[in-house]
């Protein structure tokens, strides 16, 4: 069948074929676009530390060490365990410091305190601090992401 | 071909008499509220003064991990007359949020912002914005200890916004910590992306102000033609220029006695050192963070505060849009309101100080 009018203008016609296709090429800019203001990240499923630097710490002492762009905080307990903890606050980010005469940790951006097993005590920060998994394998002295498995 | 002729030349070409003839003829009215009238202009002053000592910094810094905080200290110390370029920048930059804030309250509390004139305050808000946006990523480039906890706090709020707020986040760290990587965006977008926001929201914002003429207060309304006026060009601005001697001087002379520190460098693995501070403007937000309790109702305390304070910049933001009754007790309301806001505000600036 043949209609007689046309239903739709030409100048209609080509505004939508134009129009469709420039918002077309433009979402199709926008995901790389985002991609690449977004980096990947990934925190390090383990790092790992020469035993000897840490084995001889005195009780009740701590160490930094670099997990990946944070500080991680790696603490001698007193009966000879050792933890390693995430060391910024839950709160805000901030690092925290290990003050061993009081036994907490400490964070001076608002005043946030975690007892030395990095459980929130005072302040704002909201749960306690992150805690990871330490293994010892010869030499090494392998800190992980709870969970993580690496062969 | 003689002077005359050229100018006609270029007249013609240009257009510049219009604009002349346009300026002489808008008039700025004076009464015991005039004074305000000039907060505008001294932005604009401090502004360029940004402009020009922003390039003249630029020659020399590095926005790298390894080389910014060695960058400023080689301009605050070989650099011939860097310390005072630095100087300049840094107080410059707080003069013109001190006259923001001034110029903004002014239009607040006089409700220079009735119709037609939403838009232009709308514009306004998100100068407001840009300037303290300029402020916030200025902090963190001299990379010492205090500008990266700062930074750290700072660019962690936002994660408290439900949904959207981690991906603000990201962005603003250019990953999941701050780091190099943070600091090299903080530095591009305070040297190109807002400084195009910056002239275009200006640009605007003087186009809305041309376009409405200047408003005239509340109780002169009824009465316009009996109020005295001022020729804009050139009686108002050689006025205006007298005030620029002023705050120049003003400026000059703290710039001169007390310029700004540097701190050593910025290390990603030390504890974060006490008496972090944002820049000042920012304390009544910082000390608001910090009265939170960590959990309040079903969310954290964090979470309730920033949608409180952006509860709190929407109505700012949309302010003309309420105030439509301006005599009746709702407009009164919202005019005492403007006093409280600054009461707060000075009051948790303090109390963060102490
Ligand atoms: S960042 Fe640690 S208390 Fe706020």
């Amino acid at each position: 069948m043949k209609i007689k009018y046309s239903l739709i203008t030409r100048r209609n016609f080509l505004n939508g074929l134009l129009g469709g296709w420039a918002a077309a090429l433009m979402a199709s800019f926008i995901s790389p676009a985002l991609k690449f203001v977004f980096p990947p990240y990934r925190e390090p499923d383990e790092v790992i530390l020469p035993w000897s630097e840490y084995k001889d710490m005195s009780p009740n002492s701590t160490k930094i060490f670099p997990w990946g762009s944070k500080p991680g905080i790696f603490k001698q307990n007193d009966d000879g365990t050792h933890t390693a903890f995430v060391g910024v606050c839950t709160h805000l980010d901030c690092n925290v410091t290990y003050i061993p005469d009081q036994r907490k940790f400490f964070c001076a951006c608002h005043d946030g305190w975690y007892d030395e097993n990095g459980i929130q005590i005072a302040g704002p920060p909201p749960t306690p601090m992150r805690k990871l998994e330490i293994t010892i394998e010869g030499e090494d002295l392998i800190i992980r992401k709870p969970g993580v498995k690496v062969e | 071909m003689s002077l005359r002729k050229l100018m006609d030349w270029f007249d013609n070409r240009l257009g510049i008499s219009d604009v002349l003839s346009f300026m002489t003829k808008k008039d700025i009215p004076q009464h015991k509220h005039s004074i305000w009238y000039y907060t505008g202009s001294s932005i604009l002053l401090f502004f360029c003064i940004q402009v020009v000592t922003g390039f003249m910094l630029a020659l020399y810094y590095r926005p790298t991990l390894e080389e910014a905080n060695a960058s400023v200290a080689r301009i605050m110390t070989e650099v011939p007359m860097g310390w005072l370029v630095r100087s300049l920048h840094s107080w410059s930059a707080s003069f013109m949020i001190i006259f923001v804030f001034v110029h903004l309250l002014s239009i607040w509390i006089t409700k220079a912002y009735r119709p037609p004139r939403e838009i232009t305050w709308m514009t306004g808000v998100f100068l407001l914005v840009v300037s303290l946006a300029f402020g916030f990523t200025g902090y963190l480039l001299p990379w010492d200890d205090l500008s990266l906890s700062a930074t750290k706090v700072g660019t962690d709020i936002p994660r408290a916004i439900p949904v959207m707020g981690a991906w603000v986040t990201k962005f603003l760290r250019g990953g999941e910590d701050v780091t190099g990587d943070t600091l090299t965006r903080f530095f591009s977008i305070h040297i190109s992306i807002l400084p195009v926001f910056a002239f275009l929201f200006l640009a605007f914002h003087l186009f809305l102000i041309q376009k409405h003429g200047v408003s005239y207060p509340l109780e002169l309304e009824e009465k316009k033609e009996r109020v005295k006026t001022l020729p804009f060009w050139p009686n108002f601005v050689y006025r205006e220029m007298v005030v620029w001697l002023v705050l120049i001087g003003i400026l000059c002379t703290v710039v001169i006695f007390l310029p700004p520190s540097l701190d050593t460098q910025a290390d990603l693995m030390a504890p974060a050192p006490e008496g972090v501070k944002p820049e000042w403007y920012f304390l009544f937000l910082f000390q608001t963070l910090k009265i939170f309790p960590s959990q309040m109702l079903i969310v954290s305390g964090e979470t309730m505060a920033i949608l409180l304070i952006l509860l709190g910049f929407m109505l700012f933001f949309f302010l003309p849009l309420f105030d439509t009754k301006p005599t009746e007790w709702r407009g009164k309301l919202i005019t005492f309101s403007a006093y409280i806001v600054v009461l707060y505000a000075v009051i948790m600036s303090v109390w963060s100080l102490l």
